[in-house]
């Protein structure tokens, strides 16, 4: 499998939690990202210090949200990819 | 009437020098601005220093102009006839500046490559005060054009040799050369009086090239 890049990781992790209507819980979460536990904190923290996705705590448990700010990565994640690319940066 | 009295303020060879500085730094600005939200959003390295390169472009050519004037108002015919700490200080942050931009520019490509961040970006800015602080000392065009002819040497091998293997087609790196030839160039043009038969040659490619960046860059970011 070929090995996906930090930026590809926040990625994929944004579109599963916008796929579960914008709240999933971690453990799932962490499940379907595909990376080991060690790894998914690091990109969760960064995420949270970065206001991809915030967390929200209910009866339940822990609940994580996608931002606007992490909506609007998702948007412009090809043009950056692109523009990554085309400047071989 | 009103074209005679700038004429004769202005001569037709410092207009010239400030209305290229000004499009070179408008270029370099709108590309910083305009990816301003991309690297905000992605914080990759490459992108950074590809950014901070035409922020120091801009900072490198608003000091040209304004050592370029500065020679002027003095009657002066090159920078190291004006002794005082105003032409000292203008020299090394326009020497600092280029050095750092080439820097960037190179590091912005190279940064998967060199990972060692933490040491090489320090590296770069120590590297780029001793290059100002002998220009500044010697004062002599020779031992700069010297020290800009082994950096642009040393820079373009390095980038090569690193992306040699690359296998995928882009012309990118000949316009990045073509950014260092001239960038170069730039700066001889500064040092050396008698270069300046080229500056028109100079002048008019160094703006195609920034135009030609700036022109993939709003493509790229939509702008």
């Amino acid at each position: 499998m070929r090995k996906r890049n930090k930026l590809e990781i926040i990625k994929d992790i944004l579109e599963i939690i916008q796929f579960y209507h914008n709240s999933i819980k971690p453990t799932p979460l962490l499940r379907k990202s595909n990376l080991s536990s060690t790894r998914f904190k690091e990109y969760y923290n960064e995420m949270l210090e970065k206001e991809f996705i915030t967390e929200t705590q209910s009866k339940s448990g822990k609940c994580i949200h996608m931002t606007d700010k992490g909506n609007m990565f998702l948007e412009k994640y090809q043009t950056i990819i692109n523009f990554i690319d085309e400047f071989e940066l | 009437m009103m074209m005679q009295m700038m004429q004769q303020l202005i001569p037709a060879g410092l207009a010239t020098e400030l209305i290229y500085s000004f499009v070179i730094i408008l270029c370099s600005l709108l590309i910083y601005y305009s990816t301003k939200e991309i690297y905000k959003l992605s914080s990759y390295k490459g992108l950074k220093y590809f950014r901070e390169a035409f922020f120091f472009f801009a900072l490198v050519y608003f000091f040209k102009s304004f050592i370029r004037f500065f020679i002027f108002f003095l009657g002066r015919k090159e920078i190291f006839e004006i002794a005082s700490s105003l032409g000292n200080l203008s020299l090394f942050i326009f020497i600092y500046a280029s050095s750092i931009a080439v820097f960037y520019l190179v590091y912005s490509v190279m940064y998967k490559k060199w990972n060692h961040e933490k040491t090489i970006i320090p590296t770069l800015h120590i590297t780029a005060v001793i290059i100002a602080l002998i220009s500044m000392i010697t004062r002599s065009s020779r031992i700069i054009l010297g020290i800009e002819i082994i950096l642009f040497i040393s820079l373009t091998i390095i980038t090569f040799i690193s992306h040699k293997n690359t296998k995928k087609p882009n012309n990118l790196r000949f316009i990045y050369l073509l950014i260092l030839i001239f960038f170069f160039l730039n700066i001889i043009d500064l040092i050396t009086p008698n270069f300046r038969a080229f500056q028109i040659f100079i002048y008019l490619f160094s703006i195609a090239i920034f135009i030609g960046i700036l022109y993939k860059v709003l493509r790229k970011v939509g702008g």
